[in-house]
C-alpha cells in the first residue's frame, strides 16, 4: 500500500498499532455483554449504615464481659480439689514434662493458621511494624541459595497472574 | 462534601474521628458496596465484607500515610477484603475457592436479591470462572467504570498489565457465553 506523503507531526503512544486489533475485538464483544449486574439491595440499606459499622467497632473494642464457668460457691470446693491434686503429683510423679514452645509442633501452629485461626491479615500485621523494624531486617543472602530459591518459586508462584500481566 | 485530606486530618483528631468517619461512610459506601458485591455476589456477604472494610479503615487510620489517596487505599482494602473472604469461606467448608464461587452463582437463581434475566445470569457465571484478581479487574473496569490508571494505583499492577489481563478476560467471557449461548 502507498504510503501517505503527508504525514502530520502527531505521535501514538508506543506499541498503539500492534494491539489496536485486540483492543477493537475487546471492546466489540463487551458490546453484546449485559449493561447491568441484575443485583438488587434490600430497601434502605445504605440508610444509618455508619451507625451500623460504628456500633460494630465500639462493640468489637469494649473488652467482653466474662461470665463465670462456675458459681463462686463452688470455689472453695474447686481450690481443696485443686490442692490436693498438686500435693499428690508432687508426692508421686517425679517425672515432669515441661510443656513449651519449642515442643509445639510447627505443623500445629500451621494448622492453626491454615484453618483462619488466626485473625490477622495484612493490615493488622502492619499495623504492629514500625518502619525501623523493616529496615532493620537483615536480609543476608547467604540465607538464600539459589537452590532454595528457585525450590521456593516453583512450589509457591503464582503461573495464572504472572502469564495474566 | 469534605475534602478528602480535610477528611483526612479529621480523622485522624480525636475529637473529631467519629464525624469525619460517618462523612466517608456516606461518601464511599454505595461505590465499595457495589465493588465488594460483584465479588462475594451474596448481599449479605457484600454486607458483612463492607463493614469489615469501613472497620479497618477506622482502625488503621492512623497508619494511613497519605502515599497513595484515601478512596485508593480503600478500594484497595474492599478487594484485599472481598479475597480474604471468598478463601476463608473456601477452607472454612474445606473446598476450593472455585467451589465457593460456582456455589454463589448457583444461588443467584433463587437470591431475592438477583432479578437479572437468563443472559445476566450466564454472565455471572463466566465472570465467576476467572481468577480472582482477573476478576477484580475486569468488574471493577466493566461494572464502575475505573480508568486503567486508576486500577493500576489500586491494585499496584502496571497499565499494561491491567490492559492485557482485561482483554484476556472479555476474551473468556465471550468464549463461555457463546458456548453456552448460541444466540449471542
Amino acid at each position: 500500500m502507498e504510503k501517505n506523503k503527508n504525514i502530520p507531526n502527531f505521535k501514538t503512544p508506543k506499541n498503539y498499532f500492534e494491539d489496536f486489533e485486540e483492543r477493537l475485538f475487546s471492546k466489540m464483544a463487551e458490546e453484546n455483554f449485559p449493561k447491568s449486574t441484575g443485583f438488587k439491595l434490600p430497601k434502605q440499606y445504605f440508610e444509618n449504615l455508619d451507625v451500623r459499622i460504628l456500633k460494630e467497632v465500639s462493640l468489637s473494642e469494649k473488652p467482653k464481659k466474662v461470665i463465670p464457668l462456675f458459681p463462686r460457691k463452688y470455689f472453695g470446693y474447686a481450690a481443696a480439689i485443686a490442692a490436693s491434686l498438686v500435693i499428690g503429683f508432687t508426692l508421686f510423679n517425679t517425672k515432669v514434662e515441661i510443656s513449651n514452645l519449642d515442643s509445639l509442633q510447627l505443623a500445629a501452629i500451621d494448622t492453626y493458621i491454615e484453618e483462619g485461626n488466626l485473625n490477622l491479615d495484612l493490615y493488622d500485621v502492619t499495623s504492629y511494624i514500625e518502619n525501623e523494624d523493616i529496615a532493620n531486617i537483615d536480609l543476608d543472602a547467604k540465607y538464600f541459595t539459589d537452590s532454595s530459591l528457585k525450590e521456593y518459586l516453583f512450589e509457591n508462584i503464582d503461573t495464572e497472574t504472572l502469564i495474566d500481566e | 462534601m469534605v475534602e478528602e485530606q480535610e477528611l483526612v486530618i479529621a480523622l485522624k483528631t480525636e475529637a473529631e474521628k467519629e464525624s469525619a468517619f460517618r462523612e466517608l461512610v456516606s461518601q464511599y459506601k454505595e461505590r465499595l458496596y457495589w465493588q465488594i458485591r460483584n465479588m462475594v455476589l451474596d448481599h449479605d456477604d457484600a454486607d458483612d465484607v463492607l463493614q469489615n472494610t469501613f472497620i479497618k479503615v477506622f482502625r488503621n487510620i492512623d497508619s494511613f500515610k497519605g502515599e497513595s489517596k484515601l478512596h485508593t487505599w480503600m478500594y484497595r482494602i474492599a478487594a484485599n477484603e472481598s479475597i480474604t473472604f471468598l478463601n476463608k469461606k473456601a477452607r472454612r467448608n474445606n473446598v476450593s475457592i472455585d467451589n465457593v464461587k460456582n456455589n454463589a452463582v448457583r444461588k443467584l437463581e433463587t437470591d431475592v436479591y438477583f432479578e437479572g434475566d437468563q443472559l445476566q445470569l450466564e454472565f455471572q457465571k463466566a465472570i465467576a470462572t476467572l481468577p480472582e484478581k482477573q476478576r477484580l479487574i475486569f468488574t471493577m473496569k466493566y461494572f464502575e467504570d475505573h480508568t486503567f490508571e486508576e486500577l493500576s494505583e489500586i491494585l499496584e499492577t502496571s497499565v499494561g498489565g491491567l490492559k492485557s489481563s482485561y482483554h484476556i478476560a472479555v476474551k473468556k467471557i465471550t468464549e463461555f457465553i457463546k458456548n453456552h449461548n448460541e444466540t449471542l
